[in-house]
Parts: C-alpha cells; sequence; structure tokens
C-alpha cells in the first residue's frame, strides 16, 4: 500500500510542476496589454473614478474621448 | 499605430497618470459600413482642468513626446507658481502658446487672465447634440500675431500636415496648422478650463465630429428597402 501511495504522491507533484512551468510559459508568451482593450495602460471604469485614485496617488488624469470602437487600434 | 499598446508608452502612462475614457460622439453605420470615429486625448488635473490635449490618433512617439511634456510642464509649474493656481495657469498657457510658436511657427499672446463667464450653453455660440441640445460652448482662441521668422519651416510642415486647416491671424492672412498647432492654439487662452467646457472645441472643433449624447447611428441607404423587407419579414 505504502509504495502505491508513494508513487501517487510523486506523480501529484510531477503535476503541479508541469502545470505551473505551463502557466509561467503562458503568463512569458502574453503580451504586456491589459483588461479588454489590448492596450498596456490601466483604465479605470469612469474618470470620476480615475480623477479620485489620481487624487490619492498624487497623479495626473489622462482621459480619452472617443466616438466610435474604442477597440480599433487606428483610434489610438 | 496604436499607440497604447507600446510597452514604453503604457509605462510612462502609469507612472503618471490615472487614465479613464469616454464616449462623446457617434459613429454611423450605413448599410453595413462603418463612418466617423476618432480619439482625442486629455491630460489633466484631478480636478478635471485641461492641462494638455491630442486630438486625433498618433503614434507611440507622438504620445510619449506630449505625455513627457506635459508632465514636465506642470512641475516646473509648480515649482514656479508656489502654490498660486493663477500663476500656475499662467504659465501653462505660456507654455502652449511657446509650443505652438516653436513647433508650428505661429506667434500668439497667450491669455493670462479669463473674463467674467456668463456660463450660459445656450445662445448661438454653442456645439449641440443633433436633437439641438446645448452640450458645449464654442471657445474663441486667442489671436494669431502671425509667423515667427525663425520657426517659418516648422510653419510650413505643420501647413502641409494631414488635416490641417487654414486659419487666419490678425492682418487676415491665412496659416494652415495642423490638429496639434491647433490644439495649442486652443489652448494657449484655455488651458486649465474644464474639460466639460473645452471638449466640445477639440472633439467638434478641431476633429470636426460631432459631440452627441446618442449611440451608435444606424442609417440605412436605401430606407425604403428596409422598410419593405421589415413589411415583408
Amino acid at each position: 500500500m505504502r509504495p502505491i501511495m508513494r508513487i501517487g504522491t510523486a506523480a501529484m507533484f510531477f503535476l503541479l510542476l508541469l502545470a505551473k512551468a505551463e502557466s509561467a510559459d503562458k503568463a512569458a508568451k502574453t503580451p504586456e496589454t491589459c483588461g479588454e482593450y489590448g492596450t498596456t495602460v490601466q483604465f479605470e471604469k469612469t474618470p470620476s473614478d480615475a480623477a479620485r485614485k489620481a487624487q490619492k496617488e498624487e497623479k495626473l488624469v489622462m482621459v480619452l474621448h472617443v466616438s466610435g470602437d474604442f477597440e480599433d487600434p487606428d483610434f489610438t | 499605430m496604436n499607440a497604447l499598446a507600446n510597452p514604453e508608452v503604457g509605462k510612462y502612462v502609469e507612472k503618471y497618470f490615472c487614465s479613464s475614457f469616454q464616449r462623446v460622439g457617434t459613429f454611423r453605420i450605413v448599410g453595413k459600413q462603418k463612418q466617423g470615429g476618432n480619439v482625442a486625448t486629455y491630460f489633466c488635473a484631478p480636478d478635471g482642468r485641461v492641462l494638455h490635449t491630442i486630438p486625433g490618433p498618433v503614434d507611440a512617439q507622438t504620445m510619449l513626446r506630449e505625455a513627457k511634456w506635459v508632465v514636465e510642464t506642470a512641475k516646473k509649474g509648480i515649482e514656479v507658481s508656489k502654490g498660486d493656481g493663477a500663476a500656475f495657469k499662467a504659465h501653462m498657457r505660456k507654455a502652449h502658446a511657446d509650443k505652438l510658436r516653436t513647433e508650428h511657427g505661429l506667434v500668439v499672446q497667450p491669455v493670462t487672465f479669463d473674463p467674467p463667464d456668463p456660463k450660459d450653453n445656450t445662445g448661438p455660440l454653442t456645439y449641440r447634440d443633433p436633437s439641438g441640445q446645448p452640450l458645449a460652448p464654442v471657445l474663441p482662441p486667442t489671436p494669431i500675431d502671425g509667423p515667427d521668422v525663425k520657426f517659418l519651416l516648422m510653419q510650413e510642415r505643420s501647413a502641409k500636415a494631414a488635416g490641417a486647416a487654414l486659419i487666419r491671424d490678425g492682418k487676415g492672412r491665412s496659416w494652415g496648422l495642423n490638429n496639434q498647432g491647433r490644439a495649442h492654439h486652443l489652448l494657449a487662452a484655455h488651458c486649465m478650463g474644464q474639460i466639460e467646457r473645452l471638449y466640445g472645441s477639440v472633439f467638434e472643433g478641431i476633429l470636426g465630429e460631432r459631440i452627441t449624447t446618442r449611440p451608435v447611428e444606424v442609417v440605412h441607404p436605401f430606407p425604403w428597402h428596409a422598410r419593405n423587407g421589415k413589411q415583408g419579414g
């Protein structure tokens, strides 16, 4: 019974390592973009949210005004 | 082409700015084709006063250059004004007038004092929704003195840029100015104005896009065809 348990634990450990390596590989391949917009900039939900955060973090605010499709790369 | 997907731009913007976006205009769907659509970037103080704007889409290099310019200029303004809001505003407007002179070759006198404002959007000088609802005032830019001969080459380059428009100076002469030059021209008089006051003059005045509160406008080129289709269906 003990050898079977040992083999089982070793197999589990190996699978965990494999999963970890796979996720690290995936992260390395993922471009440095955020959210659903494919940009490297994090967007707050509203300009008011961005302003509140900016005040707290002593930063400025960047607001994009768009007409049309924000996900169109030609716009930004 | 997509400036905001550039890692260098992202790193800088994340360091100095908190960002968000708003839809202020519509695009039309005629048949199955999309028409119109544009973007304007505003760099603001946390209370919504505009320090700088980039009308229209730009490349990563331009976005980074303008973002760095506004951060450095604001830093210097804080240092020079020593907590005096009026001095800070004057510093920013002078900086825009200076950038207009050195990068676009035109000379303007920055407006460092704001006259009393009627705060009324109901007059004829108002950008309106297609339904007629007043949205933002039309802001008059400061008069242009003329070209700076030292930067005549920059003026010619700006005049030849895509989207350049003709504007008249105080003597009635016409000068071509690209979108970024027109933004500096506007901000030499209205920098540190609230974004809700300025956006009409940027989005409609400079970019020529209609501002609206309406969502996407769907237009059928052959409405009778669509009607018949509906009746038939």
